[in-house]
């Protein structure tokens, strides 16, 4: 019974953070746009316009659902729980502390993967649901973006699981820190196992890493539709791209949807490559930072603050670069980062057989 | 609480499929495809196939799936409606070819329950005598990759050497032709 139980709490936990998370997510990204176009943002509601984003969803939530004559109806209500659902049930295998995540699956990375290019099917049913050729032009620049850059994020994370030789998330994780069974090297010269920190993080384990994690940020800003990448909804030229008809309590799916993905990209970048939960903090001889700040709590208070940081670099990369156009965006993908990663992926390799034996 | 999830996956598996190949409507059609696909992936699960049921959803949904919605977006109105007129009579000669050959694998797989029902062959009944077989918690991956570099490794090396040969096939048709 307790167990049912836990499989009930969990999912409405996660989902509750979910929520909560885009609120001040989006209060965030007003506040950098702000900041970085030099004007204040929301500053109406409350005090310096804390409450903006809360009367935003309570008004998306109070609106009537429209869907317009010509729609495919079942298509166009059934695209935001798709596209919602395949984003959460990738927070299904993600650690938050030492041994504390939803599920301890030996092919954790591998199911993330699989789950998030279902996120692809539910753009497409609403962009063709809504038949609207705005909607549909969205649509088809989405999918073939994100079936290109799923490329370059395959590529690095295999780069990245070839080091940890493990597609387990909770024990990739392990391995970046001082509760590891294995010996750790940085830069595969000088043992960390015991000095734990930064030093000890996969970025820092091989230095091809470091490439491998700025592919692997750069694709994921892709994946999920951020500017610069954000030719699926380009206000501009295409309204909103394949999000254009909905509204309402649809549209605030869509919406959670987006920064999920960001989160989520967030925390698997961090927990592949910049250690997960484990502290910054090395052991430095008597000074034992990294075992002192090292267990549950603290594991989620890093595993958090990493990710909202990656996240608040999302977000400032947004505001400052233009988008790209539909051409340079491909050849960004096909004549750069997929070379790249694939010499990374041999570096890994070699690095492997050579060093790390 | 397994075997109430298993009947449920089977049931959409059916369901679904049978609604795809029954609706007018082929935009809806291959969406429902969907469904049926991730009903069979969590079917393997309950053989303890994680990682085919992973590449099942990687490979035909984030792939296949949306290669035949994209054939059915650009493909000609009018040989839709040519088609659709086709199968709408019951007794056309389509119909019975598939029922033929639908019956008959019926027939092969009900042979084969039967069959090893009565007998099962000597190596899986001495496999679990000797407690040798695979449990929830393996790192099956793990047994996959050794078995593909040790044993399998020739069909595995054609098999990539033929996807590589789809691919330049693939890059060579969609290149444009520069001298014309």
């Amino acid at each position: 019974m307790t167990e049912l139980l836990l499989h009930i709490i969990v999912p409405v936990a996660i989902f509750g953070f979910i929520a909560v998370f885009t609120l001040f997510a989006v209060y965030a990204e007003r506040k950098i746009a702000g900041f970085v176009q030099d004007r204040l943002g929301p500053m109406e509601t409350g005090k310096y316009g804390l409450l903006q984003t809360i009367a935003d969803i309570l008004k998306l939530l109070q609106k009537e659902l429209i869907t317009p004559k010509a729609a495919d109806s079942i298509l166009f209500a059934a695209a935001p729980i798709v596209i919602f659902g395949a984003v959460f049930l990738g927070f299904s295998v993600i650690p938050w502390a030492p041994d504390f995540l939803p599920a301890n699956t030996n092919t954790g990375l591998f199911f993330i993967m699989a789950i998030v290019s279902i996120d692809a099917i539910g753009i497409l049913m609403a962009g063709w649901g809504s038949n609207n050729k705005y909607s549909l032009l969205g649509a088809i620049r989405a999918i073939a973006q994100m079936i290109s850059y799923e490329i370059p994020v395959g590529l690095s994370l295999i780069a990245a699981v070839m080091i940890t030789q493990t597609l387990n998330l909770n024990d990739i994780a392990f391995n970046q820190g001082i509760l590891t069974n294995e010996p750790i090297y940085f830069l595969g010269l000088w043992d960390v196992s015991q000095v734990g920190g930064f030093l000890a993080w996969n970025i820092f384990q091989a230095p091809h890493l470091i490439v491998v994690y700025v592919i692997f940020f750069i694709a994921s800003l892709a994946e999920c539709n951020r500017a610069p990448f954000d030719i699926p909804e380009a206000e501009s030229e295409l309204i909103g791209g394949f999000h254009t008809e909905y509204g309402g309590i649809r549209f605030a799916f869509i919406f959670l949807a987006e920064y999920a993905m960001m989160f989520l990209v967030a925390m698997l970048g961090v927990v592949i490559f910049l250690g997960g939960w484990n502290t910054p903090l090395p052991n430095i001889g008597s000074l034992r930072l990294a075992e002192w700040t090292t267990g549950l709590f603290w594991g989620i208070f890093w595993t958090l603050s990493k990710s909202l940081f990656i996240v608040g670099v999302q977000m400032w990369i947004r505001w400052t670069l233009p988008r790209f156009r539909a051409d340079q965006l491909m050849t960004l993908c096909w004549k750069i980062m997929i070379p790249l990663a694939f010499i990374c992926m041999g570096i890994s390799a070699i690095w492997r057989i050579l060093v790390m034996i | 609480m397994e075997q109430i999830l298993f009947y449920a996956f089977a049931l959409l598996a059916i369901g679904s499929a049978l609604l795809v190949i029954n609706l007018k409507n082929t935009a809806r059609a291959l969406f429902l495809f969907f469904i049926t696909l991730f009903a069979m992936a969590g079917l393997f699960l309950f053989a303890l196939a994680d990682f085919v049921a992973i590449v099942q959803v990687m490979v035909y949904v984030g792939g296949v799936l949306i290669l035949m919605i994209f054939a059915f977006m650009l493909s000609n109105k009018e040989l839709l409606t040519d088609l659709q007129s086709i199968s709408s009579r019951f007794i056309a000669i389509p119909n019975w070819q598939s029922m033929l050959v639908t019956l008959g694998f019926l027939a092969v797989l009900i042979y084969s329950i039967v069959e090893w029902k009565d007998q099962t062959p000597d190596w899986i009944v001495n496999n679990i005598n000797t407690n040798n077989i695979i449990a929830a918690t393996d790192n099956n991956i793990e047994q996959l990759g050794i078995k593909f570099m040790t044993q399998y490794i020739l069909p595995f090396e054609i098999i990539s050497i033929f996807l590589l040969m789809a691919l330049i096939g693939a890059a060579h048709l969609s290149r444009k032709e520069e001298n014309r």
